[in-house]
């Protein structure tokens, strides 16, 4: 179709297709090829036309590759190009942040430098801010007139004195060297030379700074041609400076003069100001018989001496720790025989002792790290490993510290063994395990101690302390384990002696806690007591309820024997109460009464102290009445004879027989009879003849009076 | 060195030593000037040059005159360490003079680290016979005790000047021509030393 529309309008098409034509604003397709078939006529020449058209849009697709690569090629670069800007940037900043950080250290070096204490000579020259403010500016001018001088600031107190052109001259052909630009300060003499390629301020290269306490100036009078010359010794250089004139030389000679007496100056009142013993010095330079050696005449030490420092480094660091005492010891007894035999001041002297103190400190830090509880340290040496550090650190006379730390030391291993021991089995079992183990280490620790600290009373205190510390520890574990309400009396008994029992076993030490420990456990024993009191008193009620009063039988003879027995050991006769040939004139409720009593009365007894004597009578006293009032209960409602005749036998048998054992072994234990016994028995008297006291109701009760 | 001994003539280098006073600086000058100065001035510490003829051989002397006082033990030991022989003074009409002589030898030895170092023991003023205060016995002992050379001289009348200048320059050229066919053995000390102090370092 199109074939047939070219053909129509080919011949009217003339000009040769081109870029111009094809990119022209008003190209339009449509009219072109309108145009094209109307001018061109014939298959061959459209043809011809087709391939035109087709070899330019070739050359066009080709021209647009060899574009887009071109760029693309360019894009690559520019992309690498900006990259390396990028780091080019960031150096840029890091120099830049760098700088920052420099200048304003520098800033704070120059605010700290405000606050130091300057040259004391020039005071009356100028007042003291209005120096301080010119020094400062000073040094600022110098920083940037000299390249490489930054630690010329580091210096606190450094003041500038004078400063000049100088030429160098050979010390040893008198020929110029070359010129030089020296400033004088007071605490050293700064050479700097012209900078050679120098773009702005930096008009000087900092070369060296001399020391001024090691600088020995020379006027140097005849030097063949050379004149106004002055040198300088710094072992083992000696250089020679000429000065333009002779009154030049002699302001530069002058002003050393004075930067050497400021700097003793300073010097010396910052030994004042340490307080250490001020030396001879200052008082020679006006004494004309002074004589430059005398200060170090001390300095020729025995080399031993002068290396002590790093042997004992050594020492601790190998952990020699007795060699590194015997060397301090050595070190001590040189320096205070030689500070003795001259009073001079002495620098390596002084020197030395400050680093042999320091390395005492630290012989005395690493002995106490040694000693120290640490969780990660194993206990397994036992005290026995402590020995070396804590009679080291008594040779140091640190005794104090390494008291508490052995004390310290002490506490956790107790602590350790402590929880060791498991709660199994009974109360009993369990308090006697643990006593043993507290008390045997105390008592090991109290034979530990008195070996490492024979002789100190501070230490002994500190012990004592540290005992009773323990102590009150182990007895709070003690109550929380001991006095629950389910525990007996008995077992609560058994516990506490074998706590006393074990306690006692520190006197051997010198060491009686057995006070304290009782005082520790008083009010919880008294609470045992009562409360023991009252289960007592409870079950005597109870057993009161179902008493038929009856004589009691034990059915055999043998029982009935043993029975007696039984009593007899506990010191009663029961012989004259028994009838027939197992009968005994005695209640079943009187007979376990009088066991259970004797049994209270033995705890009581075994518990007692001074302190719990009361509660003792009391708790005797209450329990006792209880049975008693049963009985009087008892006869007050009976009213047959027979009856009477019996409960009368067995308000004796408790009143006299019992109460008679009973104060027997009280006044065994006591000394004298119980009180509150004796009063109980006078108060039922009328009881033992079967008389029911009428007076009853009106008395009072014997407990109230006590609560 | 040995480039620079070939062009120059050998330079000596004297130290002067001794209390204030003594006449360090009189015999000096007296030395380099033949000039007596009467009026007392303590020196700090004034060097001098000259270029003289020793024993048919041009030789130059560098005379260094200390301070009687000088504040800092590290100056002085700058002073001693660059010299090459040592004149101590005192003065025969002294007794402190002569005992302090003791106390320098001792530094001198101890910067120098070498007991054979070129050393006179001169006892000055001697024209003041009268005033004497030091025999020359007592002198002479402690030259002998220190193996050195003991010479009165006086400034005023020249007496011995020229000697004890001399006689000390004969001894440094001589030691230094001892030293310059055996190695020095102070070097070698030095780096042992050195040694031993690097070895305790390290452990």
């Amino acid at each position: 179709m199109l074939f047939v529309v070219s053909k129509v309008y080919k011949m009217e098409f003339s000009k040769e297709p081109n870029f111009d034509m094809l990119t022209a604003k008003d190209f339009t397709p449509e009219k072109y090829v309108k145009k094209l078939s109307q001018n061109y006529v014939g298959g061959s020449e459209l043809q011809n036309l087709r391939r035109k058209i087709k070899s330019l849009s070739e050359e066009t697709s080709s021209n647009l590759k060899k574009n887009v690569y071109e760029n693309y090629v360019q894009f690559i670069e520019t992309a690498k190009e900006i990259s390396h800007l990028e780091s080019e940037m960031y150096q840029l900043s890091y120099l830049l942040s760098e700088q920052k950080s420099l200048l304003s250290a520098l800033s704070t070096t120059s605010i700290l430098e405000d606050m130091q204490p300057i040259n004391i000579d020039r005071d009356n020259k100028l007042n003291e801010k209005d120096f301080e403010e010119e020094n400062k500016q000073k040094l600022a001018a110098i920083l940037e007139k000299v390249e490489g001088c930054k630690e010329l600031l580091e210096v606190p107190g450094r003041t500038f004195l004078y400063e000049g052109d100088l030429l160098e001259i050979d010390p040893t052909e008198n020929t110029s060297l070359k010129t030089v630009h020296v400033y004088l300060f007071t605490d050293g003499f700064m050479i700097t030379n012209r900078n050679s390629n120098s773009r702005g301020l930096m008009k000087y290269v900092y070369e060296i700074m001399y020391d001024l306490s090691s600088l020995a100036v020379v006027n140097v009078r005849d030097l063949g041609n050379v004149k106004h010359a002055f040198k300088l010794l710094i072992f083992p250089d000696t250089r020679v400076f000429q000065c333009s004139s002779n009154s030049n030389k002699k302001e530069w000679l002058d002003k050393f003069d004075q930067a050497k007496k400021t700097r003793l100056a300073q010097e010396q009142q910052k030994r004042e100001s340490i307080t250490e013993k001020s030396p001879s010095r200052s008082a020679s330079i006006e004494s004309p018989t002074y004589n430059p050696f005398e200060e170090d005449m001390g300095t020729i030490h025995p080399e031993w001496f002068l290396d002590i420092p790093e042997e004992l480094d050594v020492c601790v660091a190998q952990r020699h720790f007795e060699e590194a005492l015997s060397l301090l010891q050595k070190a001590k007894d040189y320096i205070n025989q030689t500070a003795s035999s001259s009073e001079k001041h002495d620098h390596v002297l002084i020197d030395i002792q400050r680093k042999v103190e320091q390395r005492q400190n630290s012989l005395t830090e690493v002995l106490m790290k040694e000693l120290e509880v640490n969780p990660d340290k194993s206990l397994q040496g036992g005290l026995r490993a402590a020995r070396r550090a804590v009679r080291l650190l008594n040779q140091l006379g640190r005794e104090t510290q390494s008291c508490n730390l052995f004390l310290k030391l002490c506490s956790s291993m107790l602590r350790t063994q402590c929880k060791r021991v498991k709660r199994e089995g009974s109360t009993t079992t369990y308090i006697r395990h643990l006593s043993s183990v507290v008390f045997t280490n105390m008592c090991h620790m109290s034979d530990e101690f008195l070996r490492a600290f024979p002789d100190s009373p501070a230490c002994a205190s500190a012990y004592v302390v540290w005992a009773s510390n323990e102590l009150l520890q182990f007895t709070t574990h003690l109550i929380k384990q001991v006095f629950m309400p389910q525990t007996s009396l008995a077992t609560i008994t058994e516990c506490i002696i074998l706590v006393r029992t074990q306690c006692e076993r520190l006197y051997g030490y010198g060491i009686d806690l057995c006070y304290q420990l009782d005082g520790a456990l008083r009010s919880s024993l008294m609470k045992a007591l009562r409360d023991a009191r009252d289960k007592l008193i409870d079950s005597i009620k109870l057993r009161a309820l179902d008493d038929k009063w009856i004589p009691m039988n034990l059915h055999s003879k043998s029982s009935l024997g043993r029975c007696i027995q039984e009593h007899a050991q506990m010191g009663l006769n029961l012989e004259s109460y028994v009838s027939g040939d197992t009968w005994l004139q005695l209640t079943a409720s009187t007979l376990s009464f009088t066991k259970m009593f004797l049994s209270l009365l033995n705890d009581c007894m075994k518990l007692k102290t001074t302190e719990l004597m009361y509660t003792i009578d009391e708790t005797l006293y209450n329990v006792f009445e209880a049975q008693i009032r049963h009985n009087e209960n008892a006869l007050r409602t009976e009213l047959n004879q027979e009856q009477r005749t019996f409960l009368t036998k067995n308000a004796e048998f408790l009143l006299v027989n019992l109460i008679e054992v009973a104060q027997k072994k009280y006044k065994e234990n006591v000394g004298y009879e119980c009180q509150t016994l004796q009063k109980l028995r006078k108060e039922y008297v009328a009881l033992q003849k079967g008389v029911s006291p009428t007076s009853r109701s009106t008395k009072t009760k014997y407990s109230s009076e006590f609560i | 060195m040995a480039k620079k001994l070939a062009v120059q003539p050998s330079l000596h280098k004297v130290i002067m030593v001794g209390s204030g006073g003594v006449g360090k600086s009189a015999l000096t000058l007296q030395f380099m000037y033949d000039e007596f100065v009467e009026d007392y001035e303590p020196t700090k510490a004034d060097s001098y040059r000259k270029k003289i003829l020793l024993d048919g051989e041009d030789v130059q002397i560098d005379i260094l005159d200390t301070a009687g006082q000088e504040d800092y033990a590290a100056i002085r030991d700058n002073y001693f360490r660059s010299g090459e022989g040592f004149l101590c003074i005192f003065s025969i009409t002294e007794d402190e003079s002569f005992q302090a002589t003791q106390e320098f030898r001792e530094q001198i030895l101890r910067v120098k680290n070498d007991e054979n170092i070129p050393f006179l023991l001169v006892g000055n003023k001697c024209d003041l016979e009268d005033k004497r205060k030091v025999s020359l016995q007592e002198a002479n002992d402690r030259a002998k005790q220190w193996g050195v050379p003991y010479v009165e001289t006086s400034a005023k009348t020249r007496e011995h000047v020229d000697k004890v200048f001399y006689d000390l320059m004969r001894e440094i050229r001589a030691r230094k021509m001892d030293e310059n066919k055996t190695n020095n053995g102070r070097g070698k000390d030095k780096s042992k030393k050195k040694k031993h102090c690097c070895l305790f370092m390290c452990c």
